[in-house]
């Protein structure tokens, strides 16, 4: 399920079915290493929209949450678990963030850290980069499922 | 041919232009509304593009997964969406092409990925099964058959159309 108005219909009638939430981490900056931030920021949603393609009936995708390079670990850390205590009163069983940020350490957070390698897709031609998503789609759709069974 | 007979009055000639020129205008407001209200009879069964996905020799009696692009208009947004077929041949030959999205909420099933089930789809997200046909498993969340794809064979290719319920294809 997106974040959409027709999805989140969907949400509201079957809200029992639906116990997990999709955060992906993206980084924000302006000033320098902006080209990185947004490759990894563009790799984490196009993954995360394929695999809510697959699981879209158990799925949220929910909008990014978003931290700029300046703030502190520990400031992003605090933030992101009272987003994820939120998530929970409101019914999400599990939390799953997906990053390709290696601040993040999944000790410290609240629900399940996915961190994905950085993948120079823009210097791959198609096909190559079409093959890449899959299997990294596919690596994360096992490993989700295996985190619900 | 007498010149007296070809007399055209004043009046009759104010007349003739001015029913011609109405009429005229009348036929040209009354065109295109008549066209418009005859449209749906008028316009073409919009074409369902086909779209080549495999070649018939690559089709099995297993079902095997085709990945293959549709292009949809959203409003003024243009783009390619991927879709799926669970492909397979039946025992008599024929070819059966299942559309991979759970009746039940719209999760991706899989072929033969739950071991305590073998040959039957799956969904991996609340657990529901499909026999090999797509009929679902009773017992199980989902509550319609999977769908199924118009299809054709041309030259050797299978081309993929609309998923359209069981009943309907």
């Amino acid at each position: 399920m997106k974040w959409t108005v027709s999805d989140v219909d969907m949400y509201e009638k079957e809200k029992q079915y639906i116990d997990t939430a999709l955060l992906p981490l993206v980084q924000l900056t302006l000033s320098n290493a902006t080209k990185t931030a947004v490759a990894g920021g563009e790799l984490v949603q196009l993954l995360a929209s394929e695999v809510e393609r697959q699981l879209k009936g158990r799925l949220f995708l929910l909008p990014p949450f978003t931290y700029f390079l300046t703030e502190t670990k520990e400031e992003c850390v605090k933030r992101l678990n009272v987003w994820t205590d939120e998530l929970k009163k409101s019914g999400m069983a599990h939390v799953f963030y997906l990053t390709s940020d290696r601040m993040w350490n999944e000790t410290e957070l609240g629900g399940k850290l996915f961190v994905l390698p950085s993948i120079p897709l823009e210097h791959m031609d198609e096909v190559y980069q079409q093959q890449m998503v899959r299997e990294q789609t596919s690596k994360l759709l096992s490993s989700f499922i295996s985190h619900w069974t | 041919m007498s010149e007296k007979k070809h007399r055209v009055s004043r009046r009759q000639f104010l007349n003739y232009t001015l029913t011609g020129v109405g009429g005229f205008m009348a036929a040209g407001i009354l065109m295109p509304m008549v066209r418009f209200a005859l449209d749906p009879i008028l316009r073409e069964e919009e074409a369902t593009e086909m779209v080549a996905v495999a070649q018939v020799k690559d089709i099995t009696t297993e079902p095997q997964r085709f990945d293959f692009k549709v292009k949809v208009k959203d409003a003024w947004y243009e783009a390619d969406e991927p879709k799926s077929a669970w492909v397979y041949k039946d025992e008599k030959g024929n070819i059966i092409a299942l559309s991979p999205i759970c009746k039940h909420l719209g999760c991706t099933v899989n072929w033969n990925a739950d071991e305590s089930h073998p040959n039957q789809f799956f969904c991996p997200c609340h657990y529901g099964r499909y026999t090999k046909d797509g009929t679902n498993v009773p017992g199980t969340p989902p509550l319609a058959p999977l769908d199924r794809y118009e299809y054709k064979v041309k030259d050797g290719k299978l081309y993929l159309g609309k998923a359209k319920p069981r009943g309907e294809a």
